[in-house]
Protein backbone atom coordinates (compact mmCIF):
# COMPACT_ATOMS: atom_id res chain seq x y z
CA UNK A 1 0.00 0.00 0.00
CA UNK A 2 2.87 2.55 0.46
CA UNK A 3 3.98 2.58 -3.50
CA UNK A 4 0.26 3.22 -4.08
CA UNK A 5 -0.22 6.57 -1.41
CA UNK A 6 2.41 7.65 -2.74
CA UNK A 7 1.34 7.79 -6.18
CA UNK A 8 -1.70 9.02 -5.22
CA UNK A 9 -0.45 12.02 -2.74
CA UNK A 10 1.62 12.52 -5.85
CA UNK A 11 -1.57 12.81 -8.53
CA UNK A 12 -3.07 15.08 -5.49
CA UNK A 13 0.11 17.46 -5.20
CA UNK A 14 0.21 17.70 -9.29
CA UNK A 15 -3.39 18.60 -9.39
CA UNK A 16 -2.83 21.71 -6.81
CA UNK A 17 0.24 23.05 -7.87
CA UNK A 18 -0.61 22.88 -11.62
CA UNK A 19 -0.76 26.20 -13.12
CA UNK A 20 -4.12 27.95 -14.62
CA UNK A 21 -4.42 27.43 -18.41
CA UNK A 22 -6.12 31.00 -19.00
CA UNK A 23 -3.81 33.84 -19.02
CA UNK A 24 -4.43 37.30 -17.44
CA UNK A 25 -2.73 38.96 -20.12
CA UNK A 26 -2.37 38.79 -24.08
CA UNK A 27 -0.20 40.78 -25.97
CA UNK A 28 -0.08 41.38 -30.08
CA UNK A 29 2.69 43.37 -31.68
CA UNK A 30 2.06 45.12 -34.83
CA UNK A 31 4.32 47.10 -36.78
CA UNK A 32 3.63 51.03 -37.94
CA UNK A 33 5.71 52.26 -41.23
CA UNK A 34 5.70 55.30 -42.63
CA UNK A 35 6.44 56.89 -45.78
CA UNK A 36 8.17 60.29 -46.02
CA UNK A 37 8.80 60.84 -49.69
CA UNK A 38 10.56 63.81 -51.33
CA UNK A 39 8.72 66.75 -51.99
CA UNK A 40 8.91 70.11 -53.21
CA UNK A 41 6.86 73.19 -53.20
CA UNK A 42 7.30 76.61 -54.29
CA UNK A 43 5.54 80.21 -54.41
CA UNK A 44 6.57 83.45 -55.70
CA UNK A 45 4.52 86.29 -54.76
CA UNK A 46 4.20 87.47 -58.19
CA UNK A 47 4.81 85.99 -61.43
CA UNK A 48 6.12 89.31 -63.41
CA UNK A 49 8.71 91.89 -62.92
CA UNK A 50 9.15 95.30 -65.14
CA UNK A 51 12.14 97.32 -64.96
CA UNK A 52 10.88 101.25 -66.05
CA UNK A 53 12.94 103.56 -68.43
CA UNK A 54 15.64 105.53 -66.86
CA UNK A 55 18.73 107.94 -67.07
CA UNK A 56 21.80 105.50 -67.14
CA UNK A 57 23.64 108.54 -65.52
CA UNK A 58 20.87 109.41 -62.87
CA UNK A 59 19.79 105.98 -62.50
CA UNK A 60 22.39 102.90 -63.33
CA UNK A 61 20.66 100.23 -61.74
CA UNK A 62 17.03 100.29 -61.84
CA UNK A 63 14.96 98.66 -59.44
CA UNK A 64 11.63 96.38 -60.55
CA UNK A 65 8.81 97.72 -59.85
CA UNK A 66 6.64 96.01 -57.06
CA UNK A 67 9.22 95.67 -55.17
CA UNK A 68 11.45 92.36 -54.06
CA UNK A 69 9.46 88.88 -55.09
CA UNK A 70 8.54 87.20 -51.20
CA UNK A 71 9.81 83.41 -52.25
CA UNK A 72 8.26 80.49 -49.87
CA UNK A 73 9.80 77.29 -49.76
CA UNK A 74 8.55 73.59 -48.63
CA UNK A 75 11.18 70.99 -48.98
CA UNK A 76 11.64 67.35 -47.88
CA UNK A 77 14.43 65.85 -48.29
CA UNK A 78 16.41 62.85 -47.43
CA UNK A 79 19.27 62.99 -44.62
CA UNK A 80 21.79 65.64 -44.73
CA UNK A 81 20.96 66.33 -48.29
CA UNK A 82 20.85 70.24 -49.84
CA UNK A 83 17.81 71.78 -51.25
CA UNK A 84 18.69 73.82 -53.75
CA UNK A 85 16.89 76.84 -55.54
CA UNK A 86 18.23 78.14 -58.60
CA UNK A 87 17.31 81.00 -61.50
CA UNK A 88 18.19 80.71 -65.02
CA UNK A 89 16.77 82.80 -68.02
CA UNK A 90 15.58 81.25 -70.59
CA UNK A 91 17.50 83.22 -72.73
CA UNK A 92 18.93 86.90 -73.46
CA UNK A 93 16.54 89.91 -72.95
CA UNK A 94 15.10 90.73 -76.92
CA UNK A 95 12.84 92.93 -78.48
CA UNK A 96 12.09 92.10 -82.13
CA UNK A 97 16.39 91.58 -83.48
CA UNK A 98 17.74 93.48 -80.51
CA UNK A 99 19.14 91.80 -77.86
CA UNK A 100 20.48 92.57 -74.09
CA UNK A 101 22.41 90.12 -72.27
CA UNK A 102 20.58 88.51 -69.25
CA UNK A 103 23.29 88.86 -67.25
CA UNK A 104 21.89 92.46 -67.26
CA UNK A 105 19.45 91.53 -64.66
CA UNK A 106 21.02 91.05 -60.68
CA UNK A 107 19.73 90.09 -57.35
CA UNK A 108 19.83 90.88 -54.26
CA UNK A 109 18.42 88.73 -51.51
CA UNK A 110 16.92 88.55 -47.76
CA UNK A 111 16.60 85.40 -45.55
CA UNK A 112 18.28 82.70 -44.29
CA UNK A 113 19.80 80.54 -46.62
CA UNK A 114 19.36 83.03 -50.02
CA UNK A 115 22.09 84.49 -51.70
CA UNK A 116 22.65 87.71 -54.39
CA UNK A 117 23.52 86.51 -57.90
CA UNK A 118 23.67 87.85 -61.67
CA UNK A 119 20.93 86.09 -64.11
CA UNK A 120 22.44 83.70 -66.78
CA UNK A 121 21.05 82.46 -69.78
CA UNK A 122 23.65 79.40 -70.15
CA UNK A 123 23.35 77.61 -66.84
CA UNK A 124 21.26 77.83 -63.42
CA UNK A 125 22.55 79.85 -60.71
CA UNK A 126 21.76 79.23 -56.97
CA UNK A 127 19.38 81.85 -55.40
CA UNK A 128 19.30 79.86 -52.11
CA UNK A 129 20.49 76.69 -50.12
CA UNK A 130 19.57 74.74 -47.39
CA UNK A 131 20.45 71.45 -45.49
CA UNK A 132 17.31 68.78 -45.36
CA UNK A 133 13.72 69.83 -44.76
CA UNK A 134 11.96 72.20 -43.79
CA UNK A 135 9.96 75.75 -45.07
CA UNK A 136 12.00 79.07 -45.61
CA UNK A 137 11.14 82.12 -47.39
CA UNK A 138 13.39 85.16 -48.08
CA UNK A 139 12.67 87.82 -51.09
CA UNK A 140 14.39 88.38 -54.03
CA UNK A 141 14.94 91.61 -55.37
CA UNK A 142 15.95 92.96 -59.11
CA UNK A 143 17.35 95.11 -61.06
CA UNK A 144 19.12 95.85 -63.99
CA UNK A 145 22.12 97.48 -64.89
CA UNK A 146 21.25 100.24 -67.31
CA UNK A 147 23.81 101.78 -69.88
CA UNK A 148 23.72 103.74 -72.71
CA UNK A 149 25.02 101.04 -75.24
CA UNK A 150 21.67 99.11 -74.44
CA UNK A 151 19.68 99.06 -77.83
CA UNK A 152 16.50 100.75 -77.05
CA UNK A 153 12.99 98.75 -77.32
CA UNK A 154 10.60 96.43 -74.77
CA UNK A 155 12.55 93.30 -73.99
CA UNK A 156 11.74 90.70 -72.57
CA UNK A 157 13.06 87.03 -70.82
CA UNK A 158 11.22 84.82 -68.96
CA UNK A 159 13.29 83.41 -65.30
CA UNK A 160 12.89 80.06 -64.38
CA UNK A 161 12.85 79.47 -60.81
CA UNK A 162 13.81 75.28 -60.40
CA UNK A 163 13.85 73.65 -56.26
CA UNK A 164 15.32 70.70 -55.88
CA UNK A 165 14.95 67.97 -52.88
CA UNK A 166 16.99 65.14 -53.20
CA UNK B 1 -8.42 -4.99 -9.83
CA UNK B 2 -8.23 -4.82 -6.39
CA UNK B 3 -10.26 -2.68 -3.91
CA UNK B 4 -6.91 -0.32 -4.03
CA UNK B 5 -5.90 -0.25 -7.32
CA UNK B 6 -9.59 0.83 -8.07
CA UNK B 7 -9.45 3.23 -5.75
CA UNK B 8 -6.11 4.75 -7.25
CA UNK B 9 -7.22 4.21 -10.55
CA UNK B 10 -10.57 6.62 -9.45
CA UNK B 11 -8.58 8.81 -8.03
CA UNK B 12 -5.85 9.05 -10.48
CA UNK B 13 -9.49 10.20 -13.18
CA UNK B 14 -10.16 12.26 -10.72
CA UNK B 15 -7.02 14.41 -10.53
CA UNK B 16 -6.48 14.30 -14.01
CA UNK B 17 -9.87 15.78 -14.48
CA UNK B 18 -9.10 18.62 -12.76
CA UNK B 19 -6.18 19.07 -13.93
CA UNK B 20 -7.50 19.16 -17.26
CA UNK B 21 -9.88 22.22 -15.95
CA UNK B 22 -10.94 24.11 -18.66
CA UNK B 23 -8.20 26.93 -19.77
CA UNK B 24 -9.22 30.15 -17.50
CA UNK B 25 -10.89 28.01 -14.75
CA UNK B 26 -9.16 28.16 -11.66
CA UNK B 27 -9.50 26.65 -8.35
CA UNK B 28 -11.35 27.49 -5.59
CA UNK B 29 -14.24 29.39 -7.88
CA UNK B 30 -12.72 32.79 -8.34
CA UNK B 31 -11.27 31.96 -11.70
CA UNK B 32 -8.34 33.03 -13.42
CA UNK B 33 -9.80 34.86 -16.64
CA UNK B 34 -9.36 33.76 -20.04
CA UNK B 35 -8.59 36.45 -22.67
CA UNK B 36 -8.24 36.47 -26.14
CA UNK B 37 -6.70 39.72 -28.44
CA UNK B 38 -6.86 39.34 -32.15
CA UNK B 39 -5.18 42.27 -34.00
CA UNK B 40 -5.74 42.21 -38.41
CA UNK B 41 -3.68 43.42 -39.87
CA UNK B 42 0.01 43.55 -38.27
CA UNK B 43 0.89 46.23 -40.00
CA UNK B 44 0.27 49.65 -40.02
CA UNK B 45 1.63 51.81 -43.37
CA UNK B 46 0.85 55.27 -43.79
CA UNK B 47 0.97 56.62 -47.38
CA UNK B 48 3.58 59.65 -48.67
CA UNK B 49 0.99 62.77 -48.88
CA UNK B 50 1.80 66.48 -49.48
CA UNK B 51 1.12 67.77 -46.07
CA UNK B 52 -0.21 71.06 -47.26
CA UNK B 53 -3.11 68.64 -48.60
CA UNK B 54 -3.09 65.80 -46.41
CA UNK B 55 -1.99 67.50 -42.91
CA UNK B 56 -3.38 64.23 -41.20
CA UNK B 57 -2.52 60.77 -42.96
CA UNK B 58 -4.71 57.88 -42.34
CA UNK B 59 -3.57 54.37 -42.49
CA UNK B 60 -6.22 51.70 -43.23
CA UNK B 61 -8.23 50.42 -40.63
CA UNK B 62 -7.32 47.64 -37.80
CA UNK B 63 -9.75 45.29 -36.46
CA UNK B 64 -9.27 44.96 -33.24
CA UNK B 65 -11.06 41.65 -31.40
CA UNK B 66 -11.29 41.40 -27.70
CA UNK B 67 -12.81 38.14 -26.07
CA UNK B 68 -13.13 37.84 -22.08
CA UNK B 69 -14.08 35.37 -20.26
CA UNK B 70 -14.65 34.33 -16.47
CA UNK B 71 -13.48 37.60 -15.37
CA UNK B 72 -15.56 39.35 -12.55
CA UNK B 73 -13.66 42.58 -12.54
CA UNK B 74 -12.20 45.04 -15.17
CA UNK B 75 -10.46 44.28 -18.06
CA UNK B 76 -8.08 47.15 -19.92
CA UNK B 77 -6.82 46.47 -23.20
CA UNK B 78 -3.80 48.95 -24.17
CA UNK B 79 -0.63 49.93 -26.81
CA UNK B 80 2.90 50.62 -26.56
CA UNK B 81 5.07 52.22 -28.98
CA UNK B 82 8.53 50.58 -28.77
CA UNK B 83 10.01 54.29 -29.33
CA UNK B 84 9.76 56.88 -32.13
CA UNK B 85 9.02 56.50 -35.93
CA UNK B 86 12.95 55.47 -36.70
CA UNK B 87 14.46 55.57 -40.52
CA UNK B 88 18.45 55.31 -39.76
CA UNK B 89 19.08 58.42 -37.67
CA UNK B 90 16.19 59.84 -38.42
CA UNK B 91 13.36 59.84 -36.37
CA UNK B 92 9.73 61.24 -36.00
CA UNK B 93 8.25 61.38 -32.60
CA UNK B 94 5.56 58.76 -32.00
CA UNK B 95 3.36 61.28 -30.46
CA UNK B 96 2.65 62.33 -34.19
CA UNK B 97 0.54 59.11 -34.54
CA UNK B 98 -2.87 59.01 -33.11
CA UNK B 99 -5.79 57.05 -33.23
CA UNK B 100 -9.97 56.81 -33.19
CA UNK B 101 -11.68 54.11 -32.40
CA UNK B 102 -15.27 52.69 -32.86
CA UNK B 103 -17.26 51.65 -30.84
CA UNK B 104 -17.23 53.60 -27.72
CA UNK B 105 -17.15 52.41 -25.42
CA UNK B 106 -15.27 50.03 -24.91
CA UNK B 107 -12.79 51.78 -27.23
CA UNK B 108 -11.40 55.35 -27.15
CA UNK B 109 -9.75 57.54 -28.87
CA UNK B 110 -5.75 58.38 -27.87
CA UNK B 111 -2.31 59.10 -28.79
CA UNK B 112 0.72 56.54 -29.10
CA UNK B 113 3.51 57.09 -26.42
CA UNK B 114 6.66 55.22 -26.08
CA UNK B 115 6.85 55.09 -22.43
CA UNK B 116 3.14 54.78 -21.15
CA UNK B 117 1.29 52.29 -22.05
CA UNK B 118 -1.92 54.02 -23.40
CA UNK B 119 -5.55 52.91 -23.03
CA UNK B 120 -7.39 51.91 -26.45
CA UNK B 121 -10.54 49.71 -24.41
CA UNK B 122 -11.49 48.93 -21.05
CA UNK B 123 -14.74 47.69 -19.27
CA UNK B 124 -15.62 45.53 -16.59
CA UNK B 125 -16.99 41.62 -16.36
CA UNK B 126 -16.91 39.56 -19.47
CA UNK B 127 -16.92 40.19 -23.27
CA UNK B 128 -18.67 37.34 -24.74
CA UNK B 129 -19.16 36.56 -27.48
CA UNK B 130 -15.84 38.55 -28.90
CA UNK B 131 -16.30 42.30 -29.86
CA UNK B 132 -14.65 43.81 -32.68
CA UNK B 133 -12.91 47.44 -32.47
CA UNK B 134 -12.11 49.27 -35.34
CA UNK B 135 -8.73 51.33 -35.09
CA UNK B 136 -7.57 53.85 -37.14
CA UNK B 137 -3.91 55.42 -36.82
CA UNK B 138 -3.09 58.89 -37.99
CA UNK B 139 -0.17 60.48 -38.50
CA UNK B 140 0.51 64.27 -38.28
CA UNK B 141 2.43 64.91 -41.58
CA UNK B 142 4.65 67.67 -41.61
CA UNK B 143 6.94 69.57 -43.97
CA UNK B 144 9.72 69.31 -41.44
CA UNK B 145 9.87 65.32 -41.41
CA UNK B 146 12.95 63.72 -43.39
CA UNK B 147 12.20 61.83 -46.30
CA UNK B 148 12.64 58.63 -45.64
CA UNK B 149 10.68 55.03 -44.63
CA UNK B 150 9.78 55.05 -40.82
CA UNK B 151 9.16 51.50 -39.01
CA UNK B 152 8.35 50.72 -35.21
CA UNK B 153 6.58 48.13 -33.09
CA UNK B 154 3.27 48.88 -31.25
CA UNK B 155 2.21 46.21 -29.10
CA UNK B 156 -0.99 45.75 -28.13
CA UNK B 157 -1.86 44.49 -24.15
CA UNK B 158 -5.03 43.14 -23.19
CA UNK B 159 -5.07 42.47 -19.19
CA UNK B 160 -7.45 41.61 -16.40
CA UNK B 161 -5.57 42.31 -12.95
Amino acid sequence: MIAPRRLLTALIAWTVVSPAAGAAAQASTATISANVATLAKLTLSRSTAAFPDADPDTMPQVAATGGAITISVKARARPATVVLLTVQASGDLRSGLSVIPATNITWTATGTGFVAGTVSAVSPVTLASWTGSGLRSGTQSLFFRNLWTHPTGTFTVSLVYTLTSP
Amino acid sequence: MTRTARALATAALLALAVGARPAGQGRGGGGTPQLDLSVSPLSVTFASADPDTTPIVAAVPVVVSVRVRQNPGPWTLTVLAGGDLLAGSATVDISNVSWTATPAPPFQNGTLSKTVAQRLASGTGNVNPAQNGSVTFRLVNSWTYTAANYTQTVVFTLSAP
